[in-house]
């Protein structure tokens, strides 16, 4: 399955969130959509999932126009929340249900996912008794139990202790081999990078970077170098300018053209004690900062 | 269609096993039951009840030594000698509850027994035809001087009547002559109808208040634990409305089905108890097709202002939001209810205002069910009455779930009518 989103605008009365929202998303894939608060992700999956309709644009499923009777969403919402006075099992049957699922199928499958997620014990509890880590797996089942075709989750690491993150990380992997369509939204990059096959981030309304991930390090240009050594103050001494430190105390230099790297390489560990040297590939923090905060300087400039 | 029926049996649910809602409803059956069985209570314990009539002498406010009689209140009687020979048997006769006295002290002195409370009241005669009539507090419902005064003209004709040559028999005959009479009501009986059909528009009015303002509190709630966020995004907005009113309505049935059903059940076991109690046997005696037209009315009216209910707790973001986003409802409901309750006290339903009122959805229900219990409507009425009302609650249904689809998503300050209305526009 493909799922594409074509274009997509939408205005609340003066504002306009969203100005042409294009994204890709494939089967046995996940997709990450990033971006700052307030960018339009929200209003994005919102359309997505025909909470409200786009102003112009339309969404895709293998090419046709998405049949929202047919095809089953799961869905974390960034900002949680269920029925906190009711019991915990009742709950996850009805949203079950509600997405379409049978009785006895619902009841199958909630008893699944909570053995799955080591949450058994507190099938008959009201769900505020739970803490906001299980509060959060609950609603983690609420995505998954109906077992949706596509799967968004918003923010689903926050909140977690490192064990129940592991957890989550295998059951998103699994899905994803599952073959469903996984879109992610984040502001943990380190997640993103772990899963995301591609990205797409949005920035005051609109795609600013979008597509594979190795692919957009790739096409960065190759002209900066790493190094970690004991002499990185005789190397900036012998290099002169184009050398920064940086936070994790390598030295970042910057040459004039990709074409001096292996030539820069080759004196340096001849010439020093190296530790390491490496082509410099951006994190997906770095582009991220870059593509969604420059437009934001610019706007305040 | 399944997605409502879920929907609808999920909040059906949360009513019924709401421990307040069967709490509330099993305390009125018990309260009802306390009154049902009240009487046949009273006689199985009680063997001689003190206030039934017919045990009281009318002699025995006279004995000055009976000890019974010391417990009486004092009732000063002022007057002549002559008089007091006339009016002797006639006061005691009238006023079996007090203990006559004739005095012949002073003004100052009569005052102050009464308001030293050694007598009760005071009546000061001038003649035959005029008195005054002194009395500590003067309650509502005090009746003291008509019946003094139908006495002293009894007194006063009987004496005329004598004097001009009467002998005491043909006097006696002419001054307690009974007329027979027979009523007939072609149409209906205001006086037989007006304590169900008070009971029933004031059931109305308190269901729908209470309910209405449940389901807006439901909706606010799940705005405001944001499960609404879940909610939105796996069921159609129409069918979340739609479940949660007729939810809500059926749980309203169901309690006054039980309250009711319970009464009249009570009824019938006690109904030897409750012969001659003309107000509630009325009440048990609703003819079937007024029944029926009380049902069609409370459901849509029930319906109609749930919507409105919903609609208005979904642009809520929190609970304290709802008291005075409802504000402007609950004052529609309420000048309806008014409306009401004055033609039907005032005895005439059929005013302008009523009949206007008959007509215009969000009032018909109370208004034109009160028309059809206490004054003949024209059937044509009653039908554009209920089809407006009809046509009324599937546009306000749908244009409330409309409202809700915007609603639920806006968060903050509650937003303006016009700005709600363009989002649905739009969307």
């Amino acid at each position: 399955m493909k799922l594409e989103i074509k274009d997509i605008r939408k205005s609340f009365s003066e504002n306009q969130v969203l100005k042409g929202i294009s994204l890709e998303a494939e089967s046995g894939k996940a997709c990450g959509l990033l971006g700052r608060n307030g960018a339009g992700k929200t209003t994005t999956i919102r359309i997505l999932m025909n909470v409200f309709p786009a102003d112009s644009g339309e969404v895709l499923l293998d090419g046709r126009p998405i049949d929202y009777s047919t095809v089953r969403f799961g869905y974390l919402p960034e900002e949680r929340g269920l029925y906190p006075k009711k019991k915990i099992a009742e709950q996850l049957i009805y949203f079950a249900e509600l997405k379409g699922m049978t009785h006895r199928d619902a009841v199958t499958s909630v008893d699944f996912w909570l053995d799955r997620l080591g949450m058994t014990e507190h099938r008959n509890k009201r769900l505020d008794t739970l803490s906001k880590g299980n509060q959060q797996k609950i609603q983690l089942i609420t995505a998954l139990a109906h077992d949706p075709q596509i799967v968004i989750l918003d923010e689903p690491f926050s909140g977690l202790d490192p064990v129940n993150a592991m957890l989550l990380k295998d059951i998103v992997k699994e899905q994803i081999q599952k073959g469903k369509i996984v879109l992610f939204s984040s502001h943990q990059m380190n997640y993103i990078e772990e899963f995301c096959d591609s990205i797409a981030i949005l920035n005051q309304g609109t795609i600013v970077l979008a597509g594979d991930l190795n692919t957009i390090r790739r096409n960065y240009p190759r002209n900066r170098l790493v190094v970690r050594s004991e002499q990185q103050d005789a190397i900036r001494r012998f290099l002169g300018a184009g050398c920064t430190e940086q936070e994790n105390g390598s030295l970042l230099i910057t040459l004039a053209s990709p074409e001096e790297k292996q030539d820069v390489m080759q004196r340096l560990t001849e010439k020093f004690d190296i530790d390491e040297i490496k082509v410099f590939e951006p994190s997906l923090n770095d582009i991220f900062v870059e593509y969604a905060g420059d437009q934001n300087k610019e706007e305040n400039a | 269609m399944k997605q409502f029926s879920k929907i609808f049996k999920f909040e059906l649910k949360n009513y019924l096993t709401n421990k307040i809602f069967v709490g509330v409803t099993l305390f009125l059956v018990v309260v009802i039951a306390g009154v049902m069985f009240f009487p046949r209570v009273r006689e199985a314990l009680g063997p001689k009840d003190p206030t039934v009539p017919e045990s009281s002498s009318p002699a025995e406010g006279m004995t000055d030594g009976a000890d019974s009689a010391h417990d009486a209140p004092v009732m000063l009687l002022v007057c002549s000698e002559e008089e007091q020979a006339l009016l002797k048997d006639a006061f005691a006769g009238a006023f079996p509850r007090y203990r006559i006295v004739f005095s012949d002290d002073d003004i100052e002195e009569i005052k102050r027994m009464i308001t030293s409370e050694e007598a009760e009241c005071a009546f000061v005669l001038d003649g035959l035809t005029s008195y005054t009539y002194y009395v500590n507090n003067l309650s509502m419902y005090d009746s003291g001087t008509s019946i003094a005064d139908s006495i002293l003209q009894n007194v006063y004709q009987m004496r005329a009547m004598l004097n001009s040559g009467m002998t005491a028999q043909q006097a006696q005959d002419v001054l307690s002559v009974e007329i027979e009479h027979e009523e007939q009501s072609l149409g209906k009986d205001q006086a037989k109808n007006f304590f169900y059909t008070y009971i029933m528009i004031f059931a109305l009015y308190m269901v729908i208040i209470l309910y209405g303002q449940m389901v807006a509190t439901n909706v606010a709630t799940e705005k405001s634990s944001r499960a609404m966020e879940l909610l939105i995004t796996s069921a159609n907005p129409v069918s979340m409305m739609f479940g949660k009113v007729l939810a809500s309505c059926c749980a309203g049935l169901i309690q006054l089905v039980a309250v009711f059903g319970s009464s009249l059940l009570f009824f019938q076991m006690n109904q030897d108890y409750w012969v001659g109690n003309e107000m509630v046997s009325s009440m048990f005696g609703m003819p079937v097709d007024l029944f029926v037209y009380m049902l069609i009315f409370f459901v849509l009216g029930f319906f109609i202002y749930a919507f409105l209910y919903g609609a208005i707790g979904s642009t809520a973001s929190k609970l304290e939001d709802i008291n005075t986003s409802v504000m402007p409802i609950t004052l529609l409901f309420v000048f309806a209810f008014l409306v009401v309750m004055f033609s039907m006290s005032s005895g005439n339903v059929d005013t302008v205002l009523m009949k206007v009122c008959s007509f215009i959805p969000f009032t018909s229900p109370m208004a034109m069910f009160t028309r059809l219990a206490m004054s003949t409507v024209p059937l044509y009425e009653v039908v554009i009455s209920i089809a407006l009302l009809l046509v009324s609650v599937i546009g306000v249904g749908v244009l409330s779930a409309k409202i809700y689809r915007v609603g639920v998503l806006l968060y903050g300050t509650p937003p303006k009518i016009g700005a709600i209305l363009k989002a649905i526009r739009k969307s």
